[in-house]
């Protein structure tokens, strides 16, 4: 114990005689490496504010203005026939809640061209109600000017009011009449009022409106989505027993039908629907934290590599290893304290720059979502600098290792000592991490709290084969040397290879730094390409109708607004039309999270509408007396019904079973499909509206004449031909890839400049090397050439093992992470073309970046 | 062009000319007005406390550090007169230089070290084959080829420094402490195959030494002191 302040007085004065000063002396140098660390940790904190921003809006709109519930009746299709509510009047009298009726849903404003242009939320509200609640209400917000005129718009069939942004986002104005797309209609909505909103509580893009008004606008008569509960004794709210009571009382005279739940489940829900993508995006943007430290990794062991003398120097003195090891140490964390603080400020900056391509990711692939004000909790500010702190200590331990071996400054004078990171020569490592990533696979997926597969054992794999295969790559390193030299007939290319074939350490870490980012990025290669190439697939053989009806301007594959059925019988009576894929779609609740529940004509889906079946229809046997279904393989792998089975679901006629007779492959939705008959699906969901159509002309009518006269007569209704729904389709695919694409760059961006600064080590570490050199008459350029061959080297090893690496992630990705988490077979494919011109490029930047490190070590040694 | 300016135009009989050498570093003088020849095939001593100038005017005469004032002329070709390329050229052509501490390339075997510098001055591959064949037994390394430096002793790798200094039949040998690292025994046999082989390549020596027993094998001695020689 006597021995600690010691050590804190040595390690003071270490920090104060060199550290400080080296800092001191290459400020801009510290400067970019801290910058380094503040990019890496902003972009994880980033994407992390972004994508909660983006996807956070599970929360209910209407809060605004109701403000705080604390209990949600729903159904499980999320629809309530207003005549169940009338079971729900014996709750109405109860003085200790208030019970306040909601319907949601999407819109589309049309702009001057007549073209979709704003996508809008409408939620109706029993508004008379809630102006007698003033004193449960968090809001006041007056829906009149003088509280004399309420009556006025009672009964109104398009009135809303909108807030102050959505206004000014709209440029309306008062009394203003907006024309909009809904279920497929072409109506005008009228602008009663804009709410002063001091604190800025609506979004801009909601509206809000009477219920028999929204019901009218979204062509839903009769319909609601939820029904809020509010209690009377709001400073009871957290008080547990008290709400436990309440809902036991709710929950004993609630129809059977109905679920009750805290208001905090439906966000969970909603929370739980994005969570895989959330996670995936999570653990890409840790790429940015990992190839950032790799960069501390290397400026500190550039700086051991500088600092040598001084280290031997010290040693020699008789500061022990211990006390540098700590030193070096604390020099990371502090890089990492500083980069992982600045990167809360970039991290933002990034989030506002991000937040728009993810909410339209989330717009695209899940539900209806706006962007929320961005916020920092206190929990992204632990976890950024944690894990900053976290990368930056594992970042330094190498380099503090390595100036622990340091020899006294006698042993370093002879200059026969050759400098450590024996961990990197060592195959048994790269082996027994490879060896681990297999075993993890026998490991099941993690079930998520929303039912979401994790692909714990995949994601394990994946990181011990990557770092496996960095840690192997040395040894490529050396192989590829050898095979190389005979080659080398140049002295500048002779003296390269043998280099190289020495396999430094340094050499060493540079290829494993690159390997890590080029095994995930062609990795990612190959899920893109294999997902574009499986879904060009599927689109050829399901989409082979002749034309294809939607909602117009509403986007999500998880949007489930749907087309007014009298719309849809309407335009189904045209002539023109031999037969129809008609496809309703609702919400199903299993025993965890939530699915979809289709309604089709099955005995079409039979024989006449194609299909990749993973399992045609028959060759499971479905159970007798349970409603048959053809299911998607993300539903028979989520619910484990891969050989059959029967499964329960929750609907608002009570819970029904189903059982598959085969399994079809969709990559719509990772949440899984069930598809039942038409007319039970009406039946069971109490509900006639069709969300698609798939139309089948007769075969005198030309396909695009027959679409132009359709969206003439249907102008609320996009009707397209299979090459503009293969666009569409396609134009979903890549705005998903977005992210992937974004950190992609990221973490290949600073892998190069990581090898810039490798490089920049092994020639400062090989300064004896070059004087001798320069001794033997080896000229400027003859070096800068030798440089270059080094840096190729170093590329083209990075390539191969990379490529190695990136195979196994490849394969990875599609066998195993992409099947446990969403549940889709996905055809592997390798896209030779793009890794042969990676290669190309890394041997060119690898030459570059030798050639560059080349000069400035040149530059700087001037 | 160098092979005009440079072996055409030298000297028959002076190896090294150095007149009125200056260089400063910042306000310090180091070299303070040298003046030196040495004559083809003559092997001449260096020597001089620590501090005094004489690694600063090796690596002058060796054209890595320019003169402030003076001329250094090589065979008669003055080094002030050549571009960087040149005084590339001419330290890979004209001198060989031994090091104290050896200097081999760490990543290249024994032969390959002396292979190297052959490779550098353009020697076709058959014939550099047969030079570094040459050398090593005449260094007595014949058996320690294909070894890489780490694994040879001491002696023996400036022995290979030695091969590796004369391949490619330089004019002037500069050796820097060439004795420095050794011990007695090993020192004395690098000084003779030092004598040996440049009497028999005729090639010039300048060798900086602390050692008196070293001055032997030179024909004179001088002495550097604060920056001035001193000619005995």
């Amino acid at each position: 114990m006597k021995r600690l302040p010691t050590v804190f007085k040595l390690l003071w004065l270490l920090f104060s005689i060199t550290t400080f000063r080296h800092f001191r002396a290459k400020v801009g140098h510290y400067f970019l490496l801290v910058a380094i660390v503040a990019v890496g940790v902003g972009a994880f904190n980033g994407i992390r504010q972004a994508s909660r921003a983006a996807s956070a809006n599970f929360g209910l709109f209407n809060q605004a203005v109701s403000g705080r519930s604390d209990f949600l009746i729903e159904s499980p299709s999320q629809r309530i026939l207003e005549s169940s509510l009338l079971d729900l009047q014996i709750l109405n009298e109860d003085p200790d809640w208030h019970l306040v009726p909601v319907i949601e849903g999407s819109i589309t404003t049309l702009g001057e061209d007549k073209n979709p242009e704003k996508q809008i939320r409408l939620i109706g509200l029993d508004l008379l109600a809630l102006g007698n609640l003033p004193n449960v209400l968090e809001q006041n917000l007056e829906f009149a000017e003088k509280d004399d005129k309420w009556h006025e718009w009672l009964g109104s069939e398009r009135d809303v009011w909108i807030g102050r942004k959505g206004a000014e986002a709209l440029g309306a104005q008062v009394g203003d009449e907006i024309p909009i797309l809904a279920s497929g209609r072409r109506m005008k909505m009228k602008i009663r009022m804009i709410l002063d909103d001091p604190d800025g509580n609506l979004p801009e893009d909601l509206a809000l409106g009477d219920i028999p008004t929204i019901q009218n606008l979204l062509s839903r008569k009769g319909e609601i989505n939820r029904v809020e509960v509010i209690l009377d004794q709001i400073e009871k709210r957290e008080d547990l027993e008290y709400l436990k009571k309440i809902e036991n009382r709710l929950a004993a005279v609630l129809p059977k039908e109905l679920i009750l739940g805290p208001t905090e489940n439906r966000a969970a829900e909603r929370a739980a629907m994005t969570a895989a993508f959330r996670l995936n995006l999570s653990i890409l943007s840790l790429i940015a934290i990992l190839v950032g430290a790799y960069l501390i990794l290397q400026a500190l062991d550039a700086a051991v590599v500088r600092r040598r003398v001084e280290i031997a120097t010290l040693r020699s003195l008789g500061i022990d290893r211990s006390i540098l090891f700590l030193a070096y140490l604390l020099e990371a964390l502090l890089l990492g304290l500083l980069g992982s603080i600045a990167g809360i400020g970039v991290g933002y900056l990034l989030a506002f720059a991000s937040v728009g391509m993810l909410a339209d990711t989330v717009n695209a692939l899940y539900f209806s979502t706006s962007i929320e004000a961005l916020t920092i909790t206190s929990l992204d500010l632990g976890i950024g600098i944690g894990l900053g702190l976290v990368f930056s200590f594992l970042a330094g331990w190498l380099p503090a290792r390595d100036a622990t071996q340091t020899p006294p400054a006698q042993i370093l004078a002879r200059g026969d000592w050759s400098p450590g990171f024996s961990l990197l020569k060592n195959p048994k490592i790269g082996l027994s991490l490879i060896a681990v990533g297999i075993l993890s696979l026998l490991l099941p997926p993690f079930v998520m709290e929303g039912g979401s597969n994790m692909p714990l054992g995949g994601f394990i794999a994946a990181g011990c084969w990557i770092l496996g295969l960095a840690f192997l790559s040395g040894h490529f390193l050396v192989l590829i040397a050898g095979w190389m030299r005979p080659l080398c007939i140049t002295p500048s290319s002779r003296l390269a290879c043998s280099r190289l074939q020495d396999g430094s350490s340094r050499h060493r870490l540079a290829v494993a730094g690159l390997v890590v980012a080029v095994g995930m990025v062609t990795g990612m290669f190959q899920m893109i390409d294999s997902f574009r190439g499986t879904i060009q697939e599927w689109f050829e053989v399901r989409f082979q109708a002749d034309l294809y009806v939607s909602e117009r301007g509403v986007t999500g594959a998880g949007n489930l607004n749907g087309i007014d059925p009298e719309l849809m019988d309407e335009l189904l009576s045209d002539s023109t039309i031999r037969f129809a894929d008609v496809m309703h779609l609702c919400y199903a609740k299993p025993k965890t999270g939530i699915t979809i529940l289709a309604g089709v004509d099955l005995d079409a889906w039979n024989d006449r509408v194609q299909q990749i079946w993973l399992k045609p229809p028959g060759s499971l046997k479905s159970r007798e007396g349970v409603e048959p279904a053809l299911i998607s393989e993300a539903f028979a792998r989520r619910f484990d019904l891969l050989e059959g089975g029967v499964m329960e679901l929750d609907l608002p006629s009570g819970r029904k079973s189903i059982s598959p007779y085969g399994i079809f492959s969709d990559y719509g939705n990772e949440f899984g499909t069930a598809a039942i008959d038409s007319e039970t699906w009406k039946s069971w969901t109490g509900s006639r509206r069709p969300v698609n159509a798939s139309l089948y002309l007769k075969d005198e009518f030309e396909v695009n004449a027959a679409r132009d006269r359709l969206r003439v007569a249907f102008p609320g209704l996009d009707v397209r031909n299979g090459k503009e729904l293969r666009e569409v389709a396609l134009g979903i695919f890549e705005q998903t890839f977005k992210a992937t694409d974004a950190l992609s760059l990221i973490g290949l961006a600073v892998a190069f400049a990581g090898l810039l600064l490798g490089l920049l080590s092994i020639f400062d570490e090989s300064n004896r090397t070059w004087q001798t050199l320069r001794h033997l008459g080896f000229s400027t350029r003859q070096f800068l050439w030798s440089a270059s061959f080094e840096g190729a080297g170093i590329g083209l090893t990075a390539w191969v093992s990379g490529s190695i690496a990136g195979l196994a992630m490849g394969w990875l990705l599609v066998h195993v992470i992409n099947v446990q988490s969403f549940g889709w077979t996905l055809i592997w494919n390798i896209p030779i073309g793009e890794f042969l011109l990676f290669g190309i490029l890394l041997i060119g930047v690898g030459f570059f970046s030798g050639f560059i490190s080349a000069n400035y070590w040149n530059f700087r040694r001037k | 062009m160098f092979d005009k300016t440079v072996t055409d135009n030298y000297h028959d009989k002076i190896a090294l000319q150095v007149r009125e050498a200056r260089k400063d570093f910042g306000k310090v003088p180091v070299l303070k007005g040298i003046n030196l020849e040495i004559q083809v095939g003559e092997r001449v001593a260096l020597m001089g406390p620590s501090g005094s100038g004489k690694s600063t005017l090796l690596n002058c005469i060796c054209g890595i550090e320019p003169l402030d004032s003076g001329e250094i002329s090589l065979g008669g070709n003055s080094l002030s007169n050549l571009s960087n390329h040149e005084l590339d050229k001419l330290r890979r052509e004209k001198i060989g230089y031994v090091f104290q501490s050896f200097h081999l390339l760490p990543t290249l075997s024994a032969f390959e070290n002396i292979e190297f510098s052959a490779q550098l001055v353009g020697i076709k591959k058959n014939q550099r084959l047969e030079l570094v064949s040459h050398l090593l037994e005449r260094v007595g390394l014949s058996n320690r080829a294909s070894h890489f430096p780490d694994a040879l002793s001491g002696g023996e790798r400036q022995r290979v420094a030695l091969a590796r200094a004369l391949i490619h039949k330089p004019r002037l040998i500069l050796a820097d402490e060439p004795t420095g690292s050794l011990d007695t025994a090993n020192g004395n046999q690098v000084l003779e195959l030092l004598k040996s082989l440049s009497e028999e390549h005729g090639v010039s020596l300048l060798l900086v030494t602390h050692d008196h027993t070293s001055t032997q094998i030179c024909d004179r001695v001088i002495t550097m002191k604060d920056g001035n020689l001193e000619i005995f």
